[in-house]
């Protein structure tokens, strides 16, 4: 098992494969939107997403170049996810939606899911693989090795993985890493030695 | 795999759910005012002088599901958790919504279980019994438990109603009146394990998930994601359309699932399977969903008895499907469970009897 490629986006930018892509402006709230812009995205349904499936997007956006076109990624690539606090930040927004504005808010009940940012990925890129979405108290790379061994068990030969959080002080992140089982290598490691790296830049 | 707990509405273990069932009794009723705005929509709820709480629902079922533990509990006992959730606690505080659960789950099994938590929306439950069955197979494990439940906190009343996906009557699965979703609340738990256990058992035979990649809170039109996650599960079971015996489907009762569902199905060859929703005695009970219908399927397959799909009179399906309209006493062996959700999600497992 090695990973083939990985991005990430937080506090300290945007990168791929450890190399910084740009600085991203965290006190500014619209960060999101800028990035979306920097990255010449044309996908408008990007504006009605929820953070966590906004994160997702742009994250992958970054990746998208590395991930190999050769193998059949619609059939055979999973999508496997974690997070520590679910959907929380939109779970607010809906209560809010009802209990001050009195109405609601349909919009906002359909992001109320963490699975659902898998979903508007797997919309964007046409990937019809495996998906799951897991809760976690923290990142852990032996958790994504064991749900990645699982998968490759069952036939699939990669599997993108992403720790995507968005909690309710505003702390946001999210690393990506494409899996694959071709190679032996020190898995658990690498992936610790990674986002220490980008956390820690 | 061996069931371990259910409790819904229509009774506190699978004894009184199978005497429900077999007696048609639905948990579904209209509860006044439920609604926002005081709307009155069918739901199946547990009495309100039960006093049940997510916190409280959560411990009945762990000590239900313990006491069957097919494996001695000693500390050389590799015992994992798998929780299917939705929403958790999620109210007061959204922020510690699944904390309580993971705190309850470790100081209620032995020390050093592993915990896992599963939140893929409605389909939550399979998902859970198929990562469930692989941690198994990876011999990491002796007994791993699957635990699925959800409550009907307003936050989901109201937001299934601002979908306008709530029904004010008992649901009716793929028949042509139907109009609409019944919520409901329950927990469900079933063990899996490599040793043989003393008491009824069925075999799992493989399961896989998928997405449409159409849209985040509609199914696709022609089934796509469901059609794929059925055609996985099958090919790692080694099954063909012709060994089933019964399929226990999602059918929401929504217009277009339902649909999604009699394609899909069309497609992969099991037009003429009996199949049931269950959501007609149970309501949708969302992450509990694919965990308690697994666990009254498999007391289908132990008493050789399949169950009436209520609320099903006429077909209002665009592709025909089997729907069960009488209980029906028939040997059950190989039983395909299926559950589709929001964000496009779509997941399937097979199970075999080993009577």
């Amino acid at each position: 098992m090695s990973v083939l490629c990985h991005s990430y986006l937080g506090p300290n930018g945007a990168f791929v494969n450890g190399q910084k892509e740009f600085d991203i402006d965290f006190s500014d709230r619209q960060y999101l939107k800028v990035i979306y812009e920097n990255l010449v995205i044309d996908y408008p349904k990007f504006h009605k997403m929820d953070v966590l499936s906004k994160l997702l997007i742009l994250t992958e956006e970054l990746l998208h170049e590395e991930i190999p076109n050769d193998v059949n990624l619609e059939d055979d690539m999973a999508l496997l996810m974690a997070n520590r606090s679910s959907s929380a930040v939109v779970d607010q927004k809906f209560i809010d939606s009802y209990t001050l504005q009195n109405n609601p808010s349909p919009s906002l009940f359909v992001y109320t899911l963490p699975n659902i940012a898998i979903g508007e990925l797997s919309i964007r890129r046409k990937w019809y693989g495996e998906n799951s979405f897991f809760i976690a108290e923290q990142f852990d790379a032996n958790f994504f090795i064991r749900q990645c061994e699982g998968a490759f068990r069952n036939g699939n030969t990669h599997v993108l993985c992403a720790w995507i959080e968005a909690d309710m002080r505003g702390n946001e992140e999210c690393f990506l890493f494409l899996v694959t089982h071709s190679e032996e290598e020190n898995l658990e490691q690498a992936l610790i030695d990674i986002l220490n790296t980008y956390r820690n830049e | 795999m061996t069931y371990g707990a259910l409790i819904s509405p229509l009774g506190k273990d699978e004894e009184e759910h199978f005497l429900a069932f077999k007696k048609n009794r639905s948990g579904v009723r209209l509860m006044e005012g439920a609604g926002f705005d005081g709307k009155s929509w069918c739901l199946s709820a547990f009495d309100t002088k039960d006093k049940i709480t997510y916190d409280r629902l959560l411990q009945h079922t762990i000590n239900q599901v313990l006491a069957k533990c097919p494996v001695d509990i000693h500390p050389s006992k590799r015992i994992a958790v798998v929780l299917s959730t939705t929403k958790a606690n999620v109210l007061p505080d959204v922020s510690s919504a699944f904390d309580s659960s993971r705190k309850m789950i470790e100081s209620s099994f032995p020390e050093g279980t592993d915990v896992t938590i599963v939140s893929n929306a409605c389909i939550s439950g399979v998902i859970a019994i198929n990562i469930a069955a692989d941690y198994i197979r990876s011999d990491k494990f002796d007994a791993v438990c699957v635990i699925g439940i959800d409550v009907l906190w307003d936050f989901v009343v109201y937001g299934f109603q601002s979908l306008f996906a709530l029904s004010d009557e008992a649901c009716r699965p793929y028949d042509s009146q139907r109009k609409g979703i019944n919520i409901g609340e329950a927990a469900g738990a079933v063990w899996l394990t490599n040793k043989v256990p003393n008491r009824f058992f069925v075999e799992y035979l493989g399961g896989a998930s998928s997405n449409d990649a159409n849209h985040i809170s509609g199914p696709s039109r022609t089934g796509e994601g469901l059609y794929r996650a059925v055609y996985r599960a099958m090919k790692r079971s080694n099954i063909s359309a012709n060994d089933i015996d019964f399929i226990s489907a999602h059918g929401t009762a929504t217009l277009y699932n339902d649909n999604m569902e009699s394609i899909a199905f069309d497609r992969l060859g099991l037009s003429n399977i009996p199949l049931n929703s269950m959501k007609g005695y149970f309501g949708h009970t969302l992450g509990a969903a694919g965990v308690i219908e697994v666990v009254m399927s498999m007391l289908s397959m132990e008493h050789g008895m399949l169950f009436q799909s209520l609320g099903y009179n006429k077909n209002g399906t665009d592709a025909h499907v089997n729907v069960i309209t009488e209980n029906k006493q028939m040997p059950v062996n190989t039983v395909l469970k299926t559950a589709s959700g929001f964000g496009g999600g779509n997941a399937a497992l097979l199970l075999r009897s080993k009577s």
